[in-house]
């Protein structure tokens, strides 16, 4: 292990614990009882989004750690450009489809993104690191591009999608491997799905706002609940049924990068906007993480499928 | 080919009179500051920062017309969204005010639709417009103040290895190439009887029906972006320690505004803990309509 990376891990676990310290510590109880700081208030919102950040990519160079002789790392000339490329076309397809395509109302402005197909496809074509760049970078700039500024929770989150698309490249049994991920992703769907039934009562909802009539949310809300399951079988269908290893592949990785990512994102609004939590699961994972599949199931075996051919045909 | 955002070396711009890394850095500092505000009052001060750097920053309003009309109109959609249905509000307030309740002389399926304007709802409205446009705004600015042949070693100077600073480089000069080549293919499709408008067909339909505008702006990059490896493999892209063509100094004026942007930031996080700033609506407002 040359300095260089024991360096950067040991600051990086340094910063960490600082973190923790602050918020756990000073900030785990209520201001009366002399607490420091209290944490489940929207302001204080910069540090802990920062925890957020670095704790994301702490995951990250955890994975990389542990697998560093794995050829998925190397980056070089192509990689750069990929990653690039990769992020340059998330943040112009989030750009141009955050506004165009139809919006599902949540607690906080999740969009219908079809532009998820990017980092994904990034992700399983052309390995973990341009995966992270495609979604963290390209999730960024297209904030930015919008005017939204910037939620740097979400971007780790984006990142950690094409993150976990490529890691499909660190198993030597691709089929295990594969089966594992189903049957991970496929639990914890049904766990959110879940969570969403048995929440759908609780009338003090923030997104699901009876009393004052807001139009329509009882169908969207339906819809965005089990839209994770209507995605799931979808993929379900695209594995079993086209036969192709490489679509297999590429839906399967990103529909666990997909969940785990979004899940990384909306976990940390617990902390950062003090929401509960199937509030979060509800009000942000769901609808952000079914139709997000439903996007991956169609959109990444086509790109799949065109690349696997333009490669056939130049031969690279 | 590519595109280049619309950059040109403007006299007397403040923005540019500085190094790009340290307006990024500031950049960064206000971005993170505006977010810990909802009171209208410190919010005000930010968006005076914002339309300080935008009337100073030599930036012709021809130039930028378009992309304020479209984020400006976006912003206002939101706000009044926000306003007209009172959701994402019920986050930071808890007590409503009534001015004025709207009822309407028709029912859908049982439901009246209501409107209630709060003073709540008012604020909260008026906070989130200029909250997202001090931060829209000096986004905006940042493409047509920052130069592009500076974009690696801006990216480089803030602590990136070379590879990743290369990288932010070539992204930020492909996002104006990748968006001419949406439309060029949207436009080339709809020649063929493309419609991404129509609605029908069940959801699948409506998704597969971005396969047509997805899949050859995404292959084509790649298909092109073999050139531009090429390229960088005949220069020998990534064998040493990279040299950067131009070097940039700090002067006197980056490290101050380097140390306001520091500042703004410390003194918004220290205020936020501190329990300030948090959503304000005028007492005299509340004890008129309670």
């Amino acid at each position: 292990m040359d300095k260089k990376f024991t360096n950067v891990l040991i600051s990086l676990v340094v910063v960490l614990a600082l973190f923790a310290v602050v918020m756990f510590v000073l900030g785990a109880k209520e201001p009366a009882e002399g607490a420091m700081f209290n944490f489940s208030v929207d302001q204080s919102s910069v540090v802990s989004r920062f925890v957020f950040v670095v704790i994301g990519i702490a995951i990250a160079f955890g994975v990389y750690f542990a697998t560093q002789a794995n050829k998925a790392w190397e980056v070089g000339t192509r990689e750069v450009v990929w990653m690039a490329i990769g992020a340059a076309l998330y943040a112009v397809f989030s750009f141009v489809f955050n506004g165009t395509v139809f919006v599902v109302p949540s607690a906080s402005q999740v969009a219908l993104r079809p532009a998820i197909a990017i980092p994904m496809f990034f992700g399983f074509a052309f390995g973990p690191v341009v995966g992270f760049f495609t979604g963290a970078v390209g999730n960024m700039f297209g904030d930015a591009l919008t005017g939204f500024g910037l939620s740097p929770q979400w971007s780790i989150g984006n990142g950690l999608i094409g993150f976990i698309s490529g890691m499909w490249m660190l198993f030597s049994d691709k089929k295990k491997s594969m089966d594992m991920v189903f049957y991970i992703s496929g639990a914890l769907a049904v766990i959110a799905a879940l969570l969403f039934f048995l929440n759908r009562s609780i009338p003090n909802m923030l997104y699901f706002d009876v009393e004052n009539g807001i139009f329509g949310d009882a169908q969207i809300s339906l819809f965005a609940g089990i839209a994770i399951l209507i995605g799931f079988a979808l993929i379900f269908g695209v594995r079993y049924f086209f036969k192709n290893e490489d679509v297999a592949t590429a839906v399967t990785w990103g529909m666990l990068g997909n969940i785990l990512g979004l899940l990384f994102a909306s976990l940390s609004d617990i902390v950062i906007n003090g929401l509960s939590l199937p509030a979060t699961i509800v009000g942000q994972f769901l609808p952000a993480a079914g139709p997000n599949l439903i996007f991956a199931a169609i959109l990444v075996p086509m790109l799949v499928v065109a690349y696997a051919s333009t490669r056939r045909q130049s031969g690279r | 080919m590519l595109v280049a955002w619309r950059y040109r070396k403007r006299e007397n711009s403040f923005i540019q009179s500085f190094d790009p890394r340290a307006w990024v850095i500031f950049f960064l500092c206000f971005l993170f500051s505006t977010l810990t505000f909802w009171d209208v009052r410190f919010l005000l001060l930010f968006f005076f920062i914002a339309v300080f750097s935008l009337v100073t920053s030599g930036v012709k309003w021809h130039e930028v017309r378009r992309a304020f009309l479209f984020i400006i109109g976006l912003v206002f959609f939101f706000a009044l969204l926000t306003f007209l249905t009172g959701r994402g509000g019920s986050e930071v307030y808890e007590q409503e005010h009534l001015i004025r309740e709207y009822r309407a002389s028709f029912s859908i399926l049982g439901w009246t639709p209501v409107l209630k304007v709060t003073v709540e709802r008012a604020f909260y409205a008026v906070s989130q417009f200029v909250r997202v446009s001090s931060m829209a705004v000096m986004t905006v600015l940042i493409p047509y103040s920052l130069n592009p042949a500076l974009y690696g070693i801006t990216f480089k100077g803030l602590g990136l290895p070379d590879k990743f600073a290369y990288a932010m480089d070539l992204t930020m000069r492909f996002i104006p190439t990748f968006g001419r080549d949406f439309q060029l293919t949207m436009d080339a499709q709809r020649a063929r009887g493309y419609e991404l408008e129509k609605i029908s067909g069940g959801i699948v339909q409506q998704v597969r029906k971005l396969g047509p505008i997805v899949v050859p702006v995404t292959i084509h990059a790649i298909i092109s972006s073999e050139d531009i490896i090429d390229a960088m493999d005949l220069r020998a892209f990534g064998v040493g320690p990279r040299a950067w063509l131009d070097v940039l100094t700090y002067t006197t004026r980056d490290r101050i505004l380097i140390a306001a942007g520091v500042l703004i930031l410390s003194a918004s996080i220290t205020l936020g803990l501190m329990g300030f700033g948090k959503f304000w609506v005028p007492q005299v407002l509340i004890q008129m309509f309670s």
